[in-house]
Order: C-alpha cells, then structure tokens, then sequence
C-alpha cells in the first residue's frame, strides 16, 4: 500500500477515461494503445508525457498557489491555551458547561498581537509575530472525535478508516503534476504510524506514483545511497543501459523499456540532488539558529521545518510535516510548555524564511489539528476531543491576511458562523490551488470519485 | 422461480416496516404532541446534560449514546437505558437520581433537578416518542430505468451457445479458441504474427503458471525435445507442480484482498491469517471445482453440517470410510481437518479492513457488512454492489433494497476475526477470543494450580486498575513523570498476556479468523442513507434481483442464508460468475480480459471484445467441473498463447491495443515474481513452503508502522528466501522487497495490477540491500567453479534472463568486468573484504521519555538501518556489478 521510496514516474498520467483506455492495453502497455487512437503526432506527446509522468498540468483556473506545506499538530492542540482567547471562558471559570464538565479558563496568558490585534497566549510567541499574515479558520468541525479516523478524514476527506480513499496529496498531484521532475513531488515528513499510517499519504486506487514519499526527521529515504563509488556505480549503469537499448531495439519489445532507461537516468541523478536537498548543514548559522536546529528543545521540528522550505523552494508540490504529542488528556500544563516549544520557533523561522525570499507569494501554508479541545476540563489537568469547533490557520498565497473566518460560540464549544467541515476545508484548499473539487475526479470501480466525495464548498471569502 | 419476489412494492414494504420506524406516524396529532414533548422539554436536557460524554458528536462513554433512539433503548455495557413505558426498568432514571451517589450521572457538571428528572420519567412513560426516520419516497419503487438494464446489459443475460465460427486459414487453428479469435482478425483483415521460438516460450508459460522462471535445464530439455507433445508436457508439468498453487493462489487472493492485519485506523494483526492462504494455495494446486471453492469461502461451516463432515443439530457426522469424501480424498484429511479446512475457507469474508476504533458497534457492524458485500460481489461477480448501501445504484439495476436484502445474511454471521471495536484502548483492548473461529483439537491442558494463580492474580490486578483508571489520582503525574495509574495498567496487560497464553485456543494456533452463523439470525432493515442508526424497513434476505437464477433456493430461515447465497453465486446458471472467472484467468495469461474491467462488469464496465469467446470458455468452464486447471491447459495450448511478441507496423496500426491478439503481449512481471527470479537465479531460492507466517508470533494488540513488531516482521521478511506469497502481509508494512513494483492495494479487490516503471525502482535495484546481496551470491557462485569468464557469462544470461548471450554480449560483459575490475582495485588494496555490515544511516537525535499514552507516538529520531553489501575483492566486486546489471536490466522484468 505505502511504499515510503514511491516517487514515482507512471506508465501515464492520463484523464480518467483515457487510463481505462490504457488499462485495457494490458498492463503497462498502454502507449501502444493511444498511438493508435491518437495518431502519430500525438503519439510524441504522450510519450513525453509517459517519461515525464508527474509532468506540470494546467490548473482547472489560474490561482497563485503552486505549492502547499501543511504543517501537521498530530494529536490536537488544544485551542483555548493558544490561539482562542474566549473572555466568557475566563469570566466563567469554574462554572459548569453547556453539555456538561467544568469550564476552565487557560492557565497562560494571552495577550494581543499586531495591527490585527490577535490574540495569542504566552505558548506561541514566535507565531504570534506573524499575527497580521495569518488568515484563520475559526469554525472548523469535522465527523469522528477519535484520532484514527478524524487523521485520515483530514487527509483523505473520508471519516470511514475501513474505505480506503487517495490522500489529499495523491489528488493533488493527479490534478497538478509536480513543478520539478527530478524530485518526488509529494513528500511527507515524520508522518504518525498509526491513525491510519501509510493511508493517510497513500494513492489507494490513484496510480501509485501519486503517493507521498514518507521521509524520517533525519531526512532519511530508503535506497538512495549508492553502496559503490559513483565512477563505478555509473560504469555499471551504462551496462546496464546499454542492455535495455538493444532490448528497445527488438521487434516487439515491451515499450515501456523507453520507461525503464529513463527511470535509471532520473534514479542516477536523484541520488545526488535529494540528499543535498535534505541536507540542512550547509544552511548559514544565521538561519539555522533562527529556526533553532541547534537547540535541543527544536531541533527535530526545526529539522522538518527546514527540509520542508527547501523542498518547497525546488518545486515539490506538497510537503507535510508533524509534530505528534498533543493528545493531553492529562499532563496538558506542562505537556502544552514542551510541545508549543518544539514547534513555535521553528514554525515562526519558516513563516518568516519564506516571506523573506518571496516563497509565500506563490505557495501556502497550513497549520494545525485533526480537531480541537474542549474548554471544560478533564481529570486534573487535561481537556477532552471537540470536533464541533476549532480552528486551522492558513498563510501564504491567494488567502487575505489578517482575517478571521468563522467562529464559535462564547466557550469556544461549537462552530456557530463561517462552518467549514473537513469536506470545506478540502474543496477551498484544491480551489487555491486552483482546482475544481467537483472536477478533479477519478473513475474507479464504476464511479467518479473525488476527494470531497459528494459534499464540499468553498469558501472564497478568505480568498485574496 | 426467482429467488424472492422481484421487488417489493411500496405498500409491501410498508407492512414490513420495523417497529422502530413506525411509531410515529406523523399524521397522528397524539403522537405528534409526543413527539414535541421531546423535542421541546427532552431533548434539551440529554443534549445539555449528556451529550458532553455520550453522543456521536463527543463519545459513547459506558457504550451509551443518548443522541439517538436506538442507542438509548439498546443501551450501553450495563443494558438498555430506556424501557419505553417503563420508568423503573430504565437505568436512565436510575443512573442520573441519588441513588448511587457516587457514580450519578453526570459525573462531571450539574445533576439533574427534580423537575428534570419528572420530565425524562414521564417521556418514558408515555412510551419514549422519537421522531420518526424520514423515509425516502423512492424507497422501494422500482427506477423506472431498472427495467430496461436488467433486459439490455450484456453481462447478466443468460449464458448464450455461440456456434464455432468458420475461419479462413483452417490449418492455423488448434482450438476452438483460436477459431473465435482468428474470425475477428479476419473480419478486419489482420493476420496473426508468427510463433514465438522455443526459448521464449517456455520462459513465458512457466512465469505464467508457476511465477517462476525456468531452469537452464528445463530450457534445454524442451529446446531439444522435437516430439509434437513436447510443450504439452512442460504445460503439464507445471500445472502438477505446486508452484502453480502458489502463483494462480495469490491471483486469488489479490481480489480477496488479503491481509494479515486490520489495517488502517488501528493496525491489529491478524496472526492466523495465514491458515486460509495456505487453504488457497492447496485448494488450486488440487483443482477444487471454482463454484466448489467458492462455496467453502462464502458458507464452509455451513456445507461441512450440511454434507454431513461435520455435527449438525441433530444430525450425525460423516465416517472417515464413508463415501462422499469424492475428489476431497486428494487432500487425505481426517474429517477433524477436513471440517477445519472449511472452517478455514470462511477466512474470505473475515479478513477484509477494519475499523476498530469505531466507537459505534452498529456501525462497526454494517461497515464490516458492507467490506464484505463490496468484496464478495467484486471478485465473484464483477458487480459494485455495495454502491447501494446509501441510494440505489446510480448505474446498475441494484436497488438498496437488493443490498439489505443481501447485508441481512451478513448480520445475521458472525464476522469472527477475532476482534472488536472500541474507541481508545491499548493492549489487548481489541481482541476478543470468542470471536475468533475454534478449530478441532485441543492442546494438553495448562497445569490447574498455575491456572488458578493466574487467574486470582489477574482479577486483583484488573480489579486495581479498574479502581484507579482515569480517576484524578490515577492520571496525575508520579515522580517519573508518568501517570501514577501506568504500572497498574502495565501490571493488568501483562497478566492479561499471560493468562491468555494458557486459555486461548487462539494463542495455541487453534483458532481462524473467519465466520459463523450469528445467535440472531434475521433480516435486516434498510439503512436510511446508509447511515447505520437510521433503521428503515425491513427487507427479506435474499439475493440480487438485477438477473434471475432459476432454481436457486431462496435463505433458509433457520440458518444466516450464506449457504443459498453461495449456492445463487455459484449456480451453472448464474450468468456473471462463470464469465467474470474465465475472464479473470484469460487476464491473467493475455494480460488483457476479454471484458478490459475485470472487476466491473456493469454497465459502466468495459464491453467484451469477444463476447461468444467469453460464453464460449465460460461454458467449456462449467462443463469441465469448473476446473480451471484445464481451463489453463487449454489456453495455453492454443496457438494464439504461442505467438511471439513481435509487432507488425500494420497491425499495431489497426489494434494497437493487441485486443484481438494478433500477438503475444509482454508483461511485466508482477513483485512477486522478480524477488522469486532473482532468489533463483542467484540459487537461493528455497521452494519448501515455511510453514505459517512471522504474523502468527503477533498478538492481536495494535501495532505501529515503525514499532519493534513491524521490524521484526520487515527484518524477517528481508531474511525469508521462500517464495514471495509466502512473506508477511500486514497491511501498511509491505515488505521491502516487494513494494516498489506494484503488490496488490491489499485494502481493495485488485483484480488488474499496475504495472509502472519509475525512479524508486531503479533505486531499488542500484542500491536496495536484497538485490545487492543476491548479485553478490550470484557472482560467488559464478566465479567458485573451474570455467572460463565466457562459460560464466553464458552461466549468468541463462540463470537471469533464461537464454543464452550473443558473441557481442559476450564481448561486452568481459570488456566491462575487465575494466571493472582494474578501476575498483584501488579500493582493494590488500584484497581485504569489507564484509556485509549494517550502517545507521540516521543517528537518533534524541530519547524521549516513553509515551505514557500510547497514542502519543514520537517517531523522531528512530534510527534506520541498511545493510551494506560490498564484495571481497575487486574481481568479485566486477562479477558483483555485472549480475546486478543482469537484474536490473529491462529484459529481466519483462516477460514476452
């Protein structure tokens, strides 16, 4: 299901129709196929498209967005102790809730940021430095409160763990290609082993090479490390190659041997781009330590953050990155101060290193949770799942800064204005990028699937 | 006779109406007011006061959810929570009044007042009114399109006897077969190309029947074998050797989706997985009949009662000398194990996807219901039935009254993979023994004294984490900055392991997942919109009314109905079955079905290029037994399976599909089959089955992508030399060697593979640890006896590609192994080898403390290791690239 090594280039990246076309070719065989149908000119094109096979496509309309981070808080963060300044929560503190619990009232202080005036509590300082750029998502909800499969309806915009969907990165990749063929155009970083693991940067029933590339923190992918001198490995490869050529050469031979040459060549060169790209060493001091990759506490995240802007920069579509470890039920105080440190100044370094060399023009970036907490308390010090409300922030392009979309009620319980299910979510993020939820579908078993499924609006009043 | 009245009319249905739907007629202006009552003074208080811990929208905490009718009258762990006109048997109104303070609900906010409490008692006892279930109009009411489809759709009309056509070349045809074909060439004025020589088609026909190449010596024996029969005898071989179980098995279970876990959302193992992989792999080395096979998946249990292999209520069990036994006497079983195969066989419907953190048990229920319906109408009969959970059908004539008529068999079985579902909770949590399927025998029983320590020590230490569990003191933070309740729950699990390890039938490896015949079997009620709660009217089991079985019998009621529901799958009469089987295996040998959508053969499937030549096999199927061992032979040994692959510029201009198979298609070879060729080319091939599977050391607790379960399954997957349908499958920890070159999505019926050729593969085989191994043994193997560099060139094209190299080929691997060799001796200076060793290739940047929740999984950090395989010397370090050149080449991957 999920190779983590999966960048990969398909026999075609065809229309839906146009694949069961090639299906019926006999597997992977379909250049055959379409030479007929399309004739001789065509018959280029397509097979630069099958060697080129995440090659860029045309958006359904123009949008700035040409590339997506989402930077993942895996577990849920609470809101109401970072980013959801309540005053009737304060006020009643201590009282009991609508629906039962007690109301509590964050322990940190929030205070107010920028000439947007948004509030933010002691736990994200950094963050809070780009207050007027963030265009927040404040009446989110979603179907399940239970990690496993609010992670995967997230991600793949189905909240059934059992019907295995394409991610949202596979749908994005299927609709756009990816800018830069030489590298995975989708790449998933740290990703959670469970709730769902390997599905939720999966294709399902997408071709396979839509999937997302998993790579650990250090930036490690298996089989890219050459085990011999370059010189030699090389001299083996032209062997190699040299074999598959006569094989081309045959009457009759599989055409897709075009396919493999070129697969090695791409291979070849990979393995020295990637490692150099995810290596954040060679980054100047001044950057490093803006990010905090020396510093114990934010390392890892920093790490994520920095491999996810070079990744971004070199023209990878989609990269997410997580921080698990928000699941306070219990421990929240202190487990909030550790959390909220590893991820606030990586997280404000990347914002920034992004605006500053004008990435944030043309690429967007997504912040935040499965689902939120509550504002009642649990236990000694904790807060319980609340998928009736919570918020996500956006930043970068096609979005207006600055603004708060939707909001929830007094307590922060329920999305009362600007509701945006995850189905929401998903169909304005596809717009931003420029796609069209309801177009961007695939025939699989019979049907037009999408990844909002027969649901989804978007909500254009964030769009810049 | 159909099986059941072709459609229940409105009015019927209506009658059939549930209790659970029907109380409220809206009209009713008594029950209306009833229904406001609740709505107005009710539901306000359970959504205030309850919602908090017990509705869809927070948690069913105990189990109970208040937020919807069924939920409140089923109840939670301790029983229903409302009895509908009865205040004092509804733990409702126990539950939220002082009587047992400290336990009164809610727990955390504000009790009840007493008017409060007033008002949930006199709601219950004037019978607990909910609105009703608005029921769709269109519920029931034939779409007037359907009519029209089941008359005009090709696939389900009944079988036609298409006569043999006349062809222009008599003398090409060997087989009725070919004769269907050539006529279509024919007609567009193609010929086929010529034959394919004698090298490539062995290569060919033994990678198709065995997923294996063939020998260097069984190339030579054909090669010079001149007799007419000679490929006959290859065919022959390969079809008796169980090699060819293992490779026609695994086609199977690619559309029976099979995995050795539960998949997404929480991952628990399936340890006994394995049991109905062998069961498949043996029931297609010894030919079992395809409807026969079938039959044992979908009702094992239920034809062992039925032809008397096993007990049945009130009825004997078939002696071992008895006859009956018929073409099972092959399988030389004893009747324990002869009913324990088809207890096994049930695993089919038991080992799909699932969603054990589902919180709702109905909705645990119907989602398994519904993976099975998808599943067994995909693979069997090419339908996407389970479109209809929601809304009918949108294109085929399945009405969602067919879907419950057929999800009704399913409720009615137990789905006994051996677990349950639970929203949190680690450690055992998920595993359910009794819901796993007991096969016969017992193991010695377990020393009574130690038993019954064990079992003292387990009550006290479930009793103490009971006590603590996510109270205040439980869930503050000890000195070690853990929860103080931690070593109780640690303590609980352990003794929990242990104690099952005893008792556990499962544990003891005498247990299956599989299926059983629930305790209540009944019919079931449409799920309005699907949505699991919303219980619209009841529909009668049955079976699809799309196409009409004649003398198919309708459910019994005194059993699920699974075992007519086979029967209906099964019948010579049944039109999809037989078609969508021989299409499968002429997929599987011209890698292109006659019908191009194997898995759909509705009306948004593809259309058949050679309608006649599909009824044509399918009936030759049914009258040879179903016996696709000699549907393969035949196949096979038509000529147009022997033509080469060579393509005509004229014919690929006119079919450049090769639908009308004017020649052999190439295919790449499957995952499978490359790591199988390169273990045999290098000699390491063990062909012995390993008996079982790593999963089966596993217990049934959740396991994570990267925990120490899943390496140790990958490590033992990376180790394994058997054949590859033999390796572990859990799902989302695919192994290494397998994942690049497209295995089976094994959450989806997959009956076409991708076949797609991208970088990661090419990395794979420049650099991956397995390849790089097998060229080394390869190359020492090459190089140990006393021959000459040319005779050990030839030696490594005949192991890897099946022939033998050209004088230019020749010349070439020795001009690079020269050259090779020189460059590389530099880093061999004193000749002195570098051994294979395992690197880190990621330091781990930090240690966290353990995760005291377990769903708090950090994976930063963890370290990754690769094997790096390096040769001894410069020479075998050259040998080493040239036979990894030979693996990686094109030629190797591709079959034509």
């Amino acid at each position: 299901m999920s190779s983590p090594s999966a960048f990969r280039l398909p026999p075609s990246t065809f229309a839906p129709s146009r694949r069961q076309a090639l299906k019926s070719a006999g597997a992977g065989f379909g250049m055959v196929a379409l030479a007929g149908i399309l004739g001789e000119q065509a018959k280029a094109a397509e097979k630069a498209a099958v060697l080129k096979p995440l090659a860029q496509k045309s958006p359904h309309f123009p949008a700035k967005a040409k590339r997506l981070i989402f930077v993942h808080m895996n577990g849920s963060m609470s809101q109401h102790d970072t980013f959801d300044y309540k005053p009737q929560l304060v006020k009643d503190n201590g009282k009991g809730g609508p629906g039962g619990g007690t109301l509590t009232a964050s322990k940190f202080k929030f205070s107010q940021h920028g000439e947007t005036g948004s509030w933010f509590s002691e736990l994200l300082p950094n963050i809070a430095k780009h207050a007027d750029s963030l265009t927040w998502l404040r009446g989110l909800y979603t179907d399940t409160p239970a990690h496993p499969q609010a992670v995967v309806q997230m991600h793949t915009g189905s909240a059934n763990a059992a019907l295995t969907r394409p991610s949202m990165g596979a749908w994005l990749l299927y609709g756009l290609g990816t800018e830069n063929q030489d590298l995975p155009g989708y790449v998933t970083i740290n990703p959670p082993p469970n709730f769902g693991g390997a599905v939720n940067y999966g294709s399902a029933f997408l071709p396979a090479h839509f999937q997302g590339t998993r790579i650990n923190d250090q930036g490690y992918l298996p089989n890219l490390k050459a085990q011999t001198e370059a010189d030699l490995q090389r001299k083996q490869l032209d062997l190699l190659q040299a074999m598959n050529r006569d094989l081309a050469a045959t009457p009759g031979a599989p055409e897709a041997v075009d396919g493999v040459i070129e697969s090695f060549e791409l291979a070849f060169k990979m393995q020295g781009k990637v490692p150099e790209l995810l290596d954040i060493s060679k980054e100047p001091k001044k950057i490093l330590d803006a990010y905090g990759a020396n510093d114990k506490a934010t390392a890892s995240f920093a790490r994520q953050c920095l491999m996810a802007r070079r990744l971004s920069e070199a023209g990878v579509r989609f990269v997410e990155i997580c921080q698990p470890g928000w699941d306070h039920h219990n421990n929240l105080h202190k487990g909030l101060i550790d959390r909220c440190r590893s991820v606030d100044r990586p997280t404000g370094a990347l914002l920034a290193d992004l605006q500053q060399r004008g990435l944030l023009e043309d690429t967007l970036v997504l912040f935040g949770s499965e689902f939120g907490r509550l504002p009642t308390q649990q236990g000694v010090d904790g807060r319980d799942h609340n998928i009736t409300g919570y918020s996500m922030f956006l930043a970068g392009a096609g979005v207006k800064p600055g603004v708060n979309y939707g909001v929830t009620d007094e307590y922060g319980i329920k999305a009362v204005e600007g509701r945006m299910h995850t189905n929401d979510l998903h169909a304005t993020l596809l717009a931003l990028m420029g796609l069209d939820h309801e177009k961007l579908t695939y025939n699989y078993a019979g049907r037009d699937f999408r990844l909002t499924d027969v649901k989804g609006n978007v909500v254009k009043e964030i769009f810049a | 006779m159909p099986s059941r009245p072709r459609i229940i009319a409105p009015a019927a249905l209506l009658l059939l109406v549930s209790a659970a739907a029907a109380e409220t007629p809206p009209a009713d202006p008594a029950v209306a007011a009833k229904v406001e009552f609740f709505e107005k003074k009710v539901r306000p208080i359970l959504v205030d006061h309850c919602h908090h811990c017990h509705s869809a929208d927070t948690k069913p905490a105990g189990g109970l959810r208040v937020d919807d009718r069924n939920g409140l009258f089923l109840g939670g762990n301790t029983g229903p929570a409302v009895v509908p006109g009865n205040p004092e048997k509804s733990l409702l109104l126990k539950r939220i009044g002082p009587e047992n303070a400290k336990r009164r609900m809610p727990l955390e906010g504000k009790h009840l007042t007493e008017e409060q409490t007033e008002i949930i008692a006199k709601w219950i006892k004037d019978g607990a009114a909910w609105p009703a279930i608005r029921i769709p109009a269109s519920l029931g009411k034939i779409r007037p399109e359907y009519e029209q489809l089941r008359k005009e759709h090709w696939a389900w009309q009944p079988l036609t006897k298409p006569a043999v056509p006349a062809v222009n070349d008599a003398a090409w045809a060997r087989d009725d077969i070919d004769r269907f074909l050539l006529a279509k060439l024919d007609a567009k004025g193609l010929k086929p190309v010529g034959d394919a020589d004698k090298v490539t088609l062995i290569r060919r026909v033994t990678f198709d029947l065995t997923g294996l190449p063939p020998t260097p010596a069984e190339i030579d024996a054909f090669v010079k074998d001149s007799s007419p029969n000679a490929f006959e005898q290859v065919v022959d071989r390969l079809l008796a050797s169980s090699a060819f179980g293992e490779r026609w098995g695994r086609h199977w279970l690619d559309v029976a989706r099979y995995g050795e876990s539960t998949g997404p959302s929480r991952n628990i193992p399936y340890p006994h997985a394995w049991k109905y992989r062998d069961y498949v792999i043996d029931s297609v080395n010894a030919d079992v009949p395809y409807d026969r096979f079938l039959r044992e998946q979908i009702a094992g249990d239920l034809l062992a009662k039925a032809e008397g292999f096993a007990k049945a209520e009130g009825g004997g069990q078939k002696a071992e000398n008895e006859s009956g036994w018929g073409i099972f006497s092959a399988f030389r079983l004893p009747p324990s194990a002869f009913v324990d195969r088809l207890l096994t066989a049930t695993g089919f419907l038991a080992l799909g996807v699932k969603d054990v953190n589902q919180r709702f048990k109905v909705r645990f229920i119907m989602d398994n219901v519904d993976e099975q319906i998808d599943t067994v109408t995909r693979s069997i009969l090419g339908l996407t039935v389970s479109c209809a959970r929601c809304h009918d059908h949108k294109f085929d004539p399945v009405p969602t009254t067919d879907y419950y008529a057929i999800a009704g068999i399913f409720t009615s079985t137990d789905n006994a993979a051996g677990v349950r579902n639970l929203m949190g909770g680690g450690g055992l949590a998920y595993y359910v023994p009794d819901m796993l399927v007991k096969l016969s025998g017992s193991a010695p029983p377990a020393d009574p004294a130690r038993l019954a320590k064990l079992k003292a020590d387990f009550e006290e230490a479930k009793k103490a984490w009971d006590a603590i569990r996510g109270t205040p003191a439980g869930t503050k933070i000890a000195a070690n900055g853990q929860p103080t309740q931690r070593p109780y729950r640690l303590k609980f699990e352990a003794l929990q392991t242990e104690l099952n390890s005893l008792t556990d039938p499962a544990a003891r490896g005498q247990a299956v997942h599989g299926v059983r015949d629930a305790k209540t079997l009944a019919d079931t009620e449409v799920r309005i919109r699907g949505e699991a709660e919303k219980l619209g009217p009841i529909v009668p089991r049955g079976f699809l009314t799309a196409f009409t079985v004649p003398g198919a019998a309708n459910v019994n009621p005194k059993q699920s109905g699974r075992l007519e529901l086979a029967n209906w799958l099964t019948s010579a009469k049944n039109p999809l079955t037989p078609r969508v089987a021989v299409n499968r295996i002429w997929q599987h040998l011209f890698g292109t079905g006659i019908v191009n959508t194997v898995d759909n053969f509705g009306v948004t499937g593809g259309a058949p290029s050679h309608p006649e030549l599909l009824d044509h096999l399918a009936n030759r199927f049914i009258a040879d037994d179903w016996s696709v061992k000699k549907l393969v032979r035949a196949v096979v040994l038509t000529h147009a399976y022997q033509l080469s692959a060579e393509a005509t510029p004229a014919n690929t201009a006119a079919d450049p599909g090769n639908r009308l198979v004017w020649r052999h298609t190439p295919r790449r070879l499957t995952a499978e089959e490359i790591r199988d060729a390169t273990l045999a080319a290098a000699g390491t091939l063990d062909v012995k089955r390993p008996g079982g599977s790593p999963a089966q050391s596993l217990r049934m607790v959740e396991m994570l992508d990267n925990g120490p379960e899943a390496r140790t399954i990958n490590e033992k997957a990376d180790a394994s030399m058997n054949r590859s349908v033999y390796l572990p499958l859990l799902r989302g920890v695919v192994p290494h060697s397998l994942e690049v070159f497209d295995p089976a999505e094994q959450t989806l019926v997959t009956g076409n593979r991708d076949a797609t050729t991208v970088p990661s593969q090419a990395l794979y085989l420049l650099n991956g640890s397995f390849v790089r191994r097998q060229s080394l043994i390869l190359a020492e193997r090459l190089l140990k006896p006393n021959a000459s560099d040319s005779e050990r060139i030839t030696e490594a094209y005949r192991r890897a590609l099946g022939r033998a190299p050209t004088k230019t080929e020749v010349a070439r691997a020795r001009a690079f192994l020269d050259e090779y060799e020189s460059e590389s001796r530099q880093f061999y200076p004193d000749n002195l080898a570098p051994a294979p060793r395992r690197v880190k290739t990621a330091e781990p940047a930090k240690v966290e403390e353990p995760p005291f929740d377990p769903d708090q999984v950090d994976q930063t950090g963890t370290p990754i290791h690769e094997d790096l395989i390096r040769a001894k010397d410069a020479r075998t370090a050259a040998w080493l690239a040239f036979t990894q050149a030979l693996f990686g080449s094109a030629e190797f991957r591709y079959v034509r």
